[in-house]
């Protein structure tokens, strides 16, 4: 059976044009997704069963046993961390976000090791996006910096920004201009109409650089500026000015470089400079495909984006503080539920061995680096595939994801909400 | 030193040699009809079919300029053309003359054949669908496709299916290499394929 208009649930942008062909409980094939997108759906190395640590084995647990053995875990603990988030749908994450408030658990999503510093930076000067849409209908200039979407965003260019023909721009390719800004010549970086070479940390003096430029004060600048050619950023801030509609993309070269948030305010600025002359919007490349929803749901509720310690009964955030990284360093946390994430494979070293040390379950659909941390495993169905639930682009439009197959996994709300209700019984709520 | 001057000099002045030097009786200097100069414009109309610049072996020598009154038309860059005539056989309308080719091509009743090979790397390929999206011919036959990557038809000329880049229908292929130049890992490659053959009784 064919089904069409599946939604992707891999990256931030959640293509939902595929057509995907099922037979029986089985994916047999994708078409328009990218590779990612096809290794998602044609995967077939699920974990069968909840598994639990028994020493240095895995033993397996029946469903209920885990939801039991997770629920007594979280309500012992003193003070819990509820991470990840990003790999599943909105109505889990709502889910989380209520368990979090009833057990004083942090709540924190992959944010804090990604997009964190731009959703810093938004909050201090404001954030001059649009949608996708308006991307492929309207923008002759796309400018990415520090992100390689071809690498991690496969179909960004082809969807929504070079390739892609919109109304406004009959001949895509042709009529755009697409500059990219990285510290290596990167996929991207090869079809780019000019590449800036930006030496690593040089990002925040670029950016002033450019900023200089765009506001006519661009002699006073050196003839190089970190590696770059003057010449160079004359003839970018050229193509940005005449733009008639220019859209910044940054990932994490930016964010996660010297001067993370700072960087992000600095683009950010640039680009209310470049408003000035044109219309310019700016936004991050999401990476999961949820993580924005997970931002969004976690706002809704508690007032913050993500690091959300409810420890005071009430929400409290303080990047820094209250992020994961930094209260798995401290060695604060003394059990950790891990949901539609892989700390294993991203954390540094000293977090990843506390979350081994302390009781660790893990929600997810497969076997990954965080298994080895882990103490308790529960494989849910797959979001996208096997269970749907609502999702946002990484240009904040909500999608409902589909699901295509029919599994006897349970669905990462069908999970949470039994152990939710075991909190709440025992908690009194 | 001063002999052999003196040689030269008796040798220059000699009656016969100043004769031969002043009416020298070679062949006078004409261009044989086979020749073939740099192509010429025959005035028919140009249809911007591009042909000649598929044909083109020598980089840079034949370029379709867009006229002001909106036609086209082919220019030749001589300090890079190498006269082989190729783009005067390739020409399917007769807009270039070089020598006799267009009448040897009229009685031997020969033509330019074109074909092109995709070949796609799937090693390579990341399925980000840029060639498919950019194609030109891709765009004539499905607006999902050059509008975002959405595959409606399988009339497609390339789609990216089970995560890579499919070639349906080569013979649909105009070698633009369009493709190739707008994939970022270097994984989809165009070659021209040319051969002369019998033209069909009909298209004599
Ligand atoms: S670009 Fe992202 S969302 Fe789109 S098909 Fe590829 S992995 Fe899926
Ligand atoms: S004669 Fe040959 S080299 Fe010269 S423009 Fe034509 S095809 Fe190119
Ligand atoms: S070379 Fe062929 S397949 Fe490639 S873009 Fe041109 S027409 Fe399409
Ligand atoms: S051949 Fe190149 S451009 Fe086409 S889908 Fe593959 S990687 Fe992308």
């Amino acid at each position: 059976m064919k089904i069409e208009d599946v939604v992707c649930t891999f990256c931030g942008c959640l293509c939902d044009d595929l057509v995907v062909e099922v037979e029986g409980d089985r994916v047999v094939s994708v078409e328009n997704g990218c590779t990612l997108a096809n290794k998602k759906f044609m995967g077939n190395n699920r974990l069968k069963t909840p598994i639990k640590r028994d020493g240095g084995n895995w033993e397996k647990v029946g469903l209920d046993e885990a939801i039991q053995t997770t629920a007594e875990v979280l309500l012992d603990a003193d003070r819990p961390l509820l991470y990840g988030w990003s790999g599943t749908h909105g109505e889990a994450q709502t889910i989380g976000v209520h368990m979090a408030e009833l057990l004083g658990a942090v709540i924190d999503n992959t944010s804090t090791v990604c997009h964190g510093p731009s959703i810093m930076a938004i909050q201090e000067v404001g954030h001059p996006g649009c949608t996708l849409g308006q991307v492929k209908n309207r923008a002759d200039v796309i400018v990415y910096w520090g992100s390689n979407p071809i690498e991690a965003h496969p179909r960004h260019m082809s969807r929504y920004t070079t390739y892609a023909d919109g109304f406004f721009l009959k001949e895509a390719f042709h009529e755009r201009k697409v500059i990219v800004v990285d510290i290596r010549k990167t996929e991207t970086a090869n079809i780019a109409d000019e590449f800036i070479m930006v030496e690593p940390g040089a990002d925040y003096a670029l950016l002033s650089a450019l900023r200089a430029i765009v506001r006519g004060k661009g002699d006073m600048l050196p003839l190089n500026i970190c590696g770059v050619e003057r010449e160079q950023l004359f003839r970018v801030a050229d193509i940005c000015k005449s733009a008639k509609f220019g859209a910044m993309f940054f990932g994490l070269g930016l964010t996660m470089s010297r001067g993370k948030y700072k960087n992000i305010r600095n683009a950010i600025e640039l680009v209310e400079e470049l408003n000035r002359h044109t219309k310019f919007t700016i936004s991050p490349m999401r990476g999961h495909w949820n993580v924005y929803g997970s931002n969004e749901v976690f706002t809704w509720i508690s007032g913050y984006p993500f690091a959300v310690d409810f420890a005071r009964g009430i929400a409290f955030y303080n990047p820094g503080e209250t992020t994961s990284v930094d209260i798995l360093k401290r060695g604060e946390c003394d059990a950790c539920l891990v949901v539609g994430s892989d700390p294993g494979a991203h954390f540094p070293r000293d977090c990843c061995r506390h979350l081994a040390g302390i009781p660790t379950i893990q929600i997810d659909p497969h076997v990954n680096a965080t298994t080895h941390l882990s103490r308790l495993q529960i494989p849910v169905a797959v979001t996208g595939i096997d269970a749907e639930g609502t999702a946002y682009r990484m240009d904040g439009v909500p999608i409902r994801t589909r699901k295509v197959i029919e599994t006897t996994y349970p669905s990462d709300s069908e999970v949470l909400e039994k152990i939710y209700q075991i909190i709440r019984k025992e908690t009194g709520s | 030193m001063f002999g052999s001057i003196v040689s030269y000099i008796r040798e220059f002045a000699r009656r016969e040699w100043i004769h031969k030097f002043l009416f020298a009786k070679t062949a006078p200097l004409t261009t044989p009809v086979y020749s073939r100069g740099f192509p010429e414009l025959t005035g028919k109309t140009c249809t911007h079919a591009l042909f000649c610049m598929m044909a083109c072996p020598a980089p840079g020598a034949i370029e379709v300029i867009h006229l002001d009154d909106g036609g086209w038309e082919p220019r030749i860059h001589t300090g890079h053309c190498i006269r082989c005539g190729l783009c005067v056989e390739a020409c399917p309308n007769g807009v270039l003359y070089s020598g006799r080719i267009l009448e040897s091509m009229f009685y031997d009743n020969t033509m330019l054949s074109f074909s092109f090979r995709i070949d796609v790397d799937t090693n390579r390929c990341m399925g980000c669908g840029n060639c498919a999206v950019a194609c030109p011919v891709n765009k004539t036959i499905d607006a999902q496709m050059s509008h975002g990557g959405r595959a409606s038809t399988d009339e497609l000329l390339l789609k990216v299916s089970e995560g890579k880049c499919v070639v349906l229908h080569p013979e649909k292929c105009t070698g633009c290499k369009t493709c190739e130049q707008q994939c970022p890992n270097e994984a989809i490659r165009v070659a021209r394929l040319l051969e002369a053959v019998h033209a069909p009784e009909e298209e004599l």
